[in-house]
């Protein structure tokens, strides 16, 4: 990791001085992260509540009656009349472009939870495995490499199949009614159980190679506890890999709510990309594309900046070495 | 060689014996009651007993005092999986009828896929630096950042409704399949091809430096045979790797493939089986896999000493 043939006496050296100034010296680079700045702005719009509202499921007499009162000229292509039609209108009418943004409001909500608890779980599980070693290390990497033997979407939904029925609070405190979780805190913990392997699996070679580097002997010499020690000496070593893990972890998350939705195990009670693409089901017979093709291209181009970004990252940090 | 391989087979052991623990606890710890879904509106606590009889759930989960073997997790270490409602047979039945269904699929796709994924970055090593490895990254890179749901779709539409040269979708008995399999391997194909050539073209660039190869340019060996032949042998490591792990997953088929182009397969039977709850197929293709890909992994270790004579197993 170091370039340098002398020891390194301070783990702030393990990561590269000016990462951003690095990382943006690149112009494809740049362009992503004006990008994911723009998709976290869409996705504060629905919180602030500058979007109408518009009623997301409907009973079926409202649907009825709708259907009758609107015929088939419901949705309406793209044009750039009025701001609600830039991208047109979906098959019940609402607006494509309010539902873009909520479906970031769900993207960024899943990015930043999911990837705080990945980050927690695999961190701690990291350091713990690689700074004690012994039998803390072996039970930790056991449970590792099991969770990393089953395939990733099956275990995701095995994980939602099973917090499915898991009620956030005993009956008798709630009242006797039982309450599951919402279905996006679901996909959430889900990804966050699932996720944290990979991370993990890297904090915990790093944490090995850095503790036997010469500037955690001297901590150690100096009286310094083992909570000290990693907190301040190992945690700032290991702090790159979260970065380069969080940026490519969201593409998974937000390729994952796509999927889970089209399984029928995702979002159902707020619009999101998922539920978008999901929707041409019905929508690319009628020859209305325009909301597959938005959501495709939101999440495509996410994805697409997410990737450029992580590899800049990567290459910044040359974690391969 | 035969002390490693013991050692290796024991370390096996445990994570298998996590793998039976972690589907055991999700689903029948964890998850809610298998029967509900089945039972109805109002399921009397007779009819719901019924169900799980049927379906072989109606004894205890862990402990047996009478019967010791006879509990819902020595049916699941002997691989005798609860029967499946929605599609009333037991799951080797259903994997028996639908596997072949979908190895149709997956098979071909997965070897036209390996191909193209090893010869696109063969090119793209080839040519470093230049526009060939430029388009191809850049093809990767966008297929990679399309959810696969969206291109099924797409490929759907393009192929099947407005070129009007595949079905849309639908399946038919054998040499009438010949015509439903073509599109949903394109997309196998294209689905799987950004993050495989991406991968292998690393592989191929952590070869390209290599003494070897400046070697046979000097023996005069042709630029072709440099990589086809040299290059090849020494990045097939990591392609055994993926062949032996993926295979024996091919059978439980693609899920969202499979559905949206309505293929009998196992993986289009799973969705079915997701959405209606059904118990009796999730858990099973969840609990297999897991155990195929811990042993595939195990057999790969064994094949890297038939591939690689370097790799010497301690």
């Amino acid at each position: 990791m170091s370039t340098s043939s002398a020891p390194t006496l301070s783990a702030t050296d393990a990561v590269p001085r000016g990462l951003m100034k690095r990382v943006l010296a690149r112009l494809p680079a740049r362009v992503a992260l004006v990008v994911i700045g723009l998709y976290v702005l869409a996705g504060l719009i629905p919180w602030i509540g500058a979007i109408p509202r518009f009623p997301q499921q409907y009973s079926p007499l409202q649907l009825a009656g709708e259907r009758a009162v609107q015929s088939e000229d419901s949705y309406s292509p793209p044009s750039v009349a009025s701001f609600g039609r830039w991208f047109g209108t979906e098959i019940a009418g609402r607006p494509v472009i309010w539902r873009l943004m909520c479906g970031a409001n769900v993207a960024l909500t899943l990015a930043v939870c999911a990837s705080l608890l990945t980050l927690m779980i695999g961190l701690i599980f990291g350091l713990l495995a690689g700074y004690f070693g012994g039998w803390v290390d072996a039970l930790i990497m056991w449970l590792v490499t099991t969770i990393s033997s089953i395939p990733w979407v099956l275990l995701l939904l095995a994980m939602v199949y099973a917090l499915r029925n898991v009620p956030i609070l005993p009956p008798e405190v709630v009242g006797g009614e039982r309450r599951p979780l919402g279905p996006l805190a679901i996909i959430i913990i889900a990804l966050g159980l699932t996720d944290w392997v990979g991370l993990c699996r890297l904090v915990r070679g790093q944490t090995l190679q850095l503790r036997s580097r010469d500037y955690i002997s001297a901590a150690v010499a100096m009286g310094a506890g083992t909570p000290r020690i990693i907190f301040r000496h190992i945690l700032p070593g290991v702090w790159h890999l979260v970065i380069i893990t969080s940026s490519l972890g969201v593409i998974a998350y937000v390729q994952a709510e796509v999927v889970m939705t089209f399984l029928g195990l995702g979002v159902t009670d707020q619009p999101s990309w998922g539920r978008m693409i999901d929707d041409a089901k019905l929508e690319l017979l009628r020859g209305v594309w325009w909301q597959f093709a938005a959501a495709t291209a939101a999440v495509g181009i996410l994805c697409l900046a997410l990737n450029i970004l992580g590899d800049a990252l990567r290459d910044a940090l040359d974690v391969r070495r | 060689m035969a002390a490693y391989l013991i050692r290796r087979l024991l370390l096996t052991i445990p994570t298998i014996m996590g793998i039976v623990l972690i589907t055991f606890l999700l689903f029948n710890v964890i998850g809610g009651d298998p029967a509900r879904p089945f039972a109805g509106k109002n399921p009397t606590p007779e009819s719901l007993h019924a169900i799980l009889a049927k379906m072989g759930l109606d004894k205890p989960r862990f402990i047996n005092t009478t019967e010791p073997l006879n509990t819902q997790f020595f049916d699941l270490v002997r691989f005798k999986f609860p029967h499946s409602m929605r599609y009333d047979a037991s799951f080797w039945e259903l994997l028996a009828e639908r596997g072949p269904v979908s190895l149709t699929i997956a098979l071909p796709a997965f070897f036209i896929s390996l191909g193209l994924q090893l010869g696109l970055s063969l090119i793209s090593a080839a040519r470093l630096g230049r526009w060939p490895d430029y388009a191809i990254t850049a093809v990767c890179i966008l297929l990679l950042a399309l959810p696969p749901v969206s291109l099924y779709y797409c490929m759907q539409w393009v192929g099947g409704a407005w070129l009007g040269w595949f079905p849309v979708a639908g399946w038919e008995d054998f040499p009438y399949s010949l015509k439903y399999v073509c599109l949903p391997v394109i997309c196998a194909v294209l689905a799987s091809l950004g993050a495989g050539t991406r991968f292998y073209r690393t592989v191929v660039l952590d070869e390209v430096g290599q003494d070897y190869l400046r070697t046979a340019r000097a023996k005069g060996v042709s630029e072709t045979d440099v990589y086809l032949v040299h290059l090849l042998r020494n990045a097939l490591v990591p392609v055994v790797t993926t062949t032996v792990t993926q295979l024996p997953l091919l059978v439980l088929g693609e899920l969202i493939l499979e559905s949206v182009f309505q293929i009998p397969g196992l993986g289009g039977l799973l969705v079915g089986a997701i959405l209606n709850n059904d118990y009796g197929v999730v858990m099973p293709v969840t609990y297999l896999s897991s155990i195929s890909y811990c042993l595939s992994l195990l057999a790969t270790d064994i094949l890297y000493t038939l591939v690689d004579p370097r790799i010497a197993l301690k």
